[in-house]
């Protein structure tokens, strides 16, 4: 037993806690990705870059982040709520569009980027036909403004199947009787979604406005693909993994990126994780 | 159909049909396209089909090697973490180690914290790791897929009774001979989701080629098909055959498994 658990936990040292601690010592030098370049360290110098005017956009980055993060949550929780709404029966139809809904996520970032991308080519695409027709001409992917929306689009539009089989499985623990007992009250349907439903799926909301939030907080794959952080969509992910992986090469400089996205992250994931904890306490005793 | 509430359901069902298969549905299309067609009429249905472009997309993107490297690692980095997430979970459901629930947090804490890749880069090229086959796999291992398989496997053994194996256990096999013979069989579906999951990450993943790999004989397709599209910014009729082919092992693995991995993901509430 404990040779098998050594030889996990190991791998999960060497590759998982360890990087992870190590982005903060990195943070604190000049590591170069080009070849042959000394590496020393250098105390604060990439904090002081980072949040003075001089540096790779920061304050714009973390506006962008707000913009993704809180975008991505509510918009994939409404309509994938919706969706569990409607699809949660055991009909032939239902558990189809289930199976359809899901798809995007085994297609993966690369190949759900690139389809988004043919369709709103901004010369020759089903949305450049569609607008154009309307005289509107837009670099959809590449226009400030329409950018970001059109990224939160996409990546709700990936992960709607996951978020929306997780409320299904949240509907399902809303035990049927109390509907019928409720419908014989007189209970209008709006009533018992506010009431009855809404209440008993707070473990299902819980779980799914953590994944959405943290998710779009720490991923950029997507982004990477559909504008690499031009026209307004530099998150604070993709601004590190460019910074380090970029023209400038600067690693030390990602680093400290990473590491102020680290402390976000914490900062907005325990209390948010504490709040809908106390949230699913009050409503399900 | 006078029934206006099976009017309502049936107008949202094909609004949703329509939300998911749209964008499918187009690609579709215009990988039939001629470079011609596509370059007149794109938005016209391409009668008659033209097969061309996928042939040419075989050739051009080099995708057969690149399937076959993405196969390796995908199999290969899944295999190992879900077995090694089994051989996690198993003495932390069972409570088998004193520390087993702090075991469990860091776990957790690892799923959610952002992917340390600067550091993994770093590390790749200090322990040569880097632009290798054996490299990509080995850095495939850890995160996110190891967390992800314990948490998920975690779960799945302490939802079996202990009286199942814990017989097994006192007639005295082995630890190595009872996780085989008797702790798989009885966590197998959990394993099976773990393993999907895990495979998806792999082979989906953009930014570990990207940043571990420069050779382009390594280069899974995630990457060859997103430098295919870089490139290659006016043929989109090929691009689009591209897509679907790299696409075809994921759908078929998804057409077989979907009852399973849809099944467990209700079950994350």
């Amino acid at each position: 037993m404990w040779a098998g658990l050594s030889v996990g936990l190991g791998f999960y040292l060497l590759f998982g806690i360890v990087p992870t601690v190590a982005n903060i010592v990195v943070s604190f030098t000049n590591y170069s990705g080009f070849p042959g370049t000394p590496t020393s360290f250098v105390g604060l110098t990439n904090y002081n870059i980072l949040f003075s005017t001089q540096g790779p956009g920061f304050v714009s980055s973390i506006l962008d982040t707000l913009f993704f993060v809180v975008g991505v949550t509510v918009v994939q929780n409404v309509v994938a709520l919706a969706l569990a709404h409607r699809l949660r029966g055991d009909s032939k139809i239902s558990s189809a569009l289930r199976i359809l809904a899901f798809f995007p996520i085994v297609l993966g970032v690369t190949v759900v980027g690139i389809v988004w991308l043919l369709l709103f080519d901004p010369v020759s695409s089903p949305a450049a036909s569609v607008f154009g027709a309307f005289g509107i001409h837009s670099a959809f992917f590449g226009a400030n403004n329409v950018a970001m929306p059109l990224v939160i689009i996409v990546q709700v539009w990936q992960n709607l199947g996951f978020t929306m089989l997780v409320y299904i499985g949240g509907l399902m623990t809303v035990p049927q009787s109390i509907h019928e007992a409720a419908a014989l009250d007189g209970v209008s349907s709006w009533q018992r979604l506010r009431f009855i439903t809404w209440p008993m799926l707070a473990r299902a909301v819980s779980v799914n406005v953590l994944f959405a939030v943290v998710g779009s907080l720490t991923t950029y794959n997507l982004i990477y693909i559909l504008t690499d952080g031009a026209a307004g969509t530099n998150t604070l992910g993709m601004l590190a993994f460019n910074t380090a992986f970029g023209q400038s090469a600067d690693l030390g400089l990602g680093a400290a990126v990473t590491v102020t996205l680290l402390a976000v992250a914490v900062i907005v994931a325990i209390p948010l994780a504490g709040l809908l904890r106390s949230r699913e306490r009050r409503l399900l005793g | 159909m006078n029934n206006p509430l099976l009017v309502r359901r049936f107008a949202t069902g094909v609004l949703i049909a329509l939300l998911f298969l749209v964008p499918i549905v187009y690609v579709i299309m215009i990988s039939l396209e001629s470079a011609q067609q596509f370059g007149a009429h794109p938005l016209q249905p391409p009668v008659p089909p033209h097969f061309g472009n996928f042939a040419s997309a075989w050739t051009q993107g080099d995708l057969g090697p690149e399937l076959i490297n993405t196969a390796i690692y995908a199999v290969v980095a899944a295999g190992i973490s879900t077995a090694l997430s089994l051989l996690i979970a198993f003495p932390i459901a069972r409570r088998l180690v004193r520390w087993s629930s702090s075991l469990y947090q860091w776990f957790v804490i690892g799923l959610a914290l952002p992917l340390p890749i600067i550091p993994l880069f770093i590390e790749s090229r200090d322990l040569g790791l880097y632009d290798n086959r054996i490299g990509y796999i080995i850095l495939h291992v850890a995160l996110p897929n190891l967390p992800l398989g314990v948490i998920l496997l975690t779960a799945f053994i302490s939802g079996i009774p202990t009286e199942l194996d814990e017989a097994a256990w006192l007639d005295g096999a082995s630890y190595p001979r009872y996780m085989l013979s008797f702790v798989t069989p009885l966590a197998w579906p959990g394993i099976v989701i773990t393993l999907l999951y895990s495979l998806l990450y792999v082979w989906n993943d953009i930014i570990g080629p990207v940043v571990f790999l420069a050779n382009p004989s390594l280069f899974p397709i995630a990457r060859g098909v997103f430098n295919f599209y870089s490139s290659n910014e006016g043929s989109y009729t090929l691009l689009a055959a591209a897509v679907m082919v790299v696409s075809a092992p994921v759908a078929l693995l998804f057409a077989v498994s979907q009852k399973q991995l849809l099944r467990a993901t209700m079950g994350l509430r």
